[in-house]
């Protein structure tokens, strides 16, 4: 029996679903192991029972609970897809602002003062109450990134149909970046969230010239304490470091402390 | 061996007449301000003296960040077919310092040492080594000369010295320095050795940092020591990235994973780089983690550096001052400082 597979989203781009769909090159041989049963990018058909559901997306109103729960309720394996399901992402750097506040900014003074007393408009608020999955269900395995890593997909995908436990190191971005031998991004003179955050990207974004933003989240031994003084010695701002560790980090205890 | 007498614009041209032939490895500059080993190409800057620690040792080539050790396919009759994955590829290594090549000389005898690492030695016996001696510290962080490395220059097949006029004396070590030498037009020298004490270009003393003990002194320092309050002192800022024992050119463990295709039948076995320092690096069967917190997982290291495997190959440290480590660590951590205030704290 091949197994069940479908893919779900709440709050997010869909890009991750459509990086799955990007990889071309063994999505069909992928299709001939699974049978696939939703996915709303790419088929209509609907079931009631999945062996493994892809869910992408944060979590922010409660029937975007009741939906989580009942979708739990019919998988065996469950797996966040991407930096909005593993760890709120961008999104939830909304959790700091009220949307009335917002709403000024871009609609101006009518707009927020409507956002607040119109009933209709309530539901915004539920914007500031961004939250991973795993805040809400058990989840069973994590591909993070924004976007995911394809080839951490497929590692997955075989795990799950030889029968054995996926292995994602809870390595720092850093083992990467010496295995590709790029110049630390300190030596540039610029600060990074390499050294608190899963790795697993190959690097990606510092061996194209950029810096590590922290979209996988933070590793599970992450000394923040260390990398708040490392900031600090590189002349940032408290407030740039919060804006940092806000970036991708809110929904994680760590953004809302820092 | 065999001793020559040239000048740096010859040895530069012979670099990039071999680089025609054959791929060559040399320091070239990137980034900001840093150096790695890359293919010479014809508009390559070759330039011996000017480049610090490159971020990844030489060595490296040797044994890369992933590599495939074998292939593996079962086949319809049951059988199961397995081809190891060797490269035998030729290389020339060159610009490398001593305290590279000591890594190198020490890394052989390790991966020779039991099972001996068929896809390492594949490798490395495929590969020239082209050494050039150090006239000045490259770097401010490094301490070569208290560890012994700075005049080292065992398994270079080509070892080039600058003397005191300008001049290169260049020994060809080996059958296969011989080989890479013909053809040139570099001047006989029968008094080789005699050249090598006296002429040779003039070293700042003390060169490098230095310890408080001669470099065979710093095995007893580290050995004595098990519980110590240094342990704990430095790692306060470790981030247990790593990233110490990936730039280390005496570093060489590794993990292994069989990766299956999606037919189920077929895949290969990699090995990728792993390191002391991580966190799950001593976690076995079961979940335990024999080294759970950075304290110990650093004294391991350093005592892996200065006490077991000195112990048990007798080439004093395996540390080769070259500094690395503690210019790629993220939270400014420097082995110099471990090992200093452990000989600085003294007896117990």
């Amino acid at each position: 029996m091949k197994p069940k597979v479908a893919f779900f989203d709440f709050a997010s781009c869909e890009g991750c679903q459509l990086a799955i769909l990007n990889c071309e090159d063994i999505l069909l041989d992928i299709l001939n192991l699974v049978n696939l049963v939703e996915f709303r990018e790419a088929l209509s058909e609907k079931a009631p029972r999945y062996d493994i559901a892809f869910v992408e997306g944060s979590i922010h109103r409660d029937e975007d609970i009741e939906r989580l729960q009942n979708l739990r309720s019919r998988t065996t394996v469950l797996v966040a897809l991407g930096a909005c399901a593993c760890n709120g992402n961008v999104q939830a750097r909304s959790n700091f602002v009220a949307p009335a506040v917002n709403y000024e900014v871009i609609y101006g003074e009518e707009a927020r003062n409507r956002v607040q007393v119109d009933a209709d408009h309530w539901s915004l608020w539920s914007h500031t109450r961004v939250r991973p999955l795993d805040a809400v269900v058990k989840v069973d395995a994590y591909l993070r990134g924004c976007p995911v890593v394809p080839a951490e997909f497929l590692h997955l995908v075989k795990s799950v149909l030889h029968g054995t436990t996926p292995f994602f190191p809870p390595d720092a971005v850093c083992v990467e970046c010496k295995k590709n031998g790029n110049e630390c991004v300190l030596e540039r003179g610029e600060t990074c969230m390499g050294p608190i955050t899963w790795g697993g990207c190959n690097s990606i974004c510092v061996n194209n010239g950029y810096v590590c933003d922290g979209c996988r989240g933070t590793l599970p031994h992450a000394n923040i304490d260390s990398h708040i003084t490392l900031m600090r010695e590189h002349n940032i701002k408290d407030e740039d470091i919060r804006n940092r560790y806000r970036l991708f980090l809110g929904a994680e205890p760590i953004g809302r402390g820092v | 061996m065999s001793y020559y007498l040239t000048t740096l614009q010859n040895i530069t041209n012979w670099i990039r007449k071999t680089a025609s032939e054959n791929p060559v490895y040399f320091p070239e500059k990137f980034g900001h301000a840093s150096y790695r080993f890359a293919e010479v190409k014809a508009d390559s800057d070759i330039q011996f003296e000017h480049y610090t620690p490159t971020v990844l040792p030489p060595v490296k080539l040797l044994i890369p960040a992933r590599e495939e050790l074998l292939s593996f396919k079962k086949h319809a009759d049951g059988k199961t077919e397995i081809n190891p994955t060797l490269d035998e590829s030729f290389r020339v290594i060159a610009g490398v310092r001593p305290c590279d090549l000591k890594a190198i000389f020490l890394i052989d005898l390790f991966l020779k040492d039991g099972v001996p690492d068929a896809h390492y030695l594949a490798r490395r016996e495929n590969t020239a080594l082209v050494g050039w001696a150090c006239t000045a510290p490259c770097d401010s962080r490094v301490f070569c000369a208290a560890v012994d490395s700075l005049h080292h220059t065992e398994g270079a097949d080509i070892f080039i010295t600058p003397l005191k006029h300008g001049d290169l004396l260049v020994e060809v070590k080996t059958e296969l320095g011989e080989k890479l030498a013909a053809g040139t037009d570099w001047q006989t020298c029968d008094d080789g050795p005699a050249r090598k004490v006296g002429t040779v270009a003039d070293m700042p003393e003390p060169f490098g940092r230095t310890f408080p003990v001669t470099a065979q002194d710093i095995y007893k320092n580290v050995a004595e020591k098990w519980k110590s309050p240094v342990w704990d002192k430095h790692v306060e800022r470790c981030f247990s990235c790593g990233s110490c024992n990936l730039v280390c050119p005496t570093c060489y463990c590794f993990d292994v994973s069989d990766d299956m295709n999606l037919d189920v039948a077929s895949g290969n076995r990699t090995r990728t780089w792993d390191g002391c320092m991580l966190p799950h690096f001593a976690v076995v069967g079961g979940g335990h983690n024999f080294r759970p917190d950075p304290a110990a997982r650093q004294r391991h290291r350093v005592k892996r550096k200065f006490e077991y495997l000195t112990e048990k190959f007798g080439h004093g440290a395996v540390c080769v001052g070259c500094g690395r480590c503690g210019r790629q660590c993220t939270a400014k951590i420097d082995i110099y400082d471990i090992v200093a205030d452990l000989i600085n704290e003294g007896d117990q």
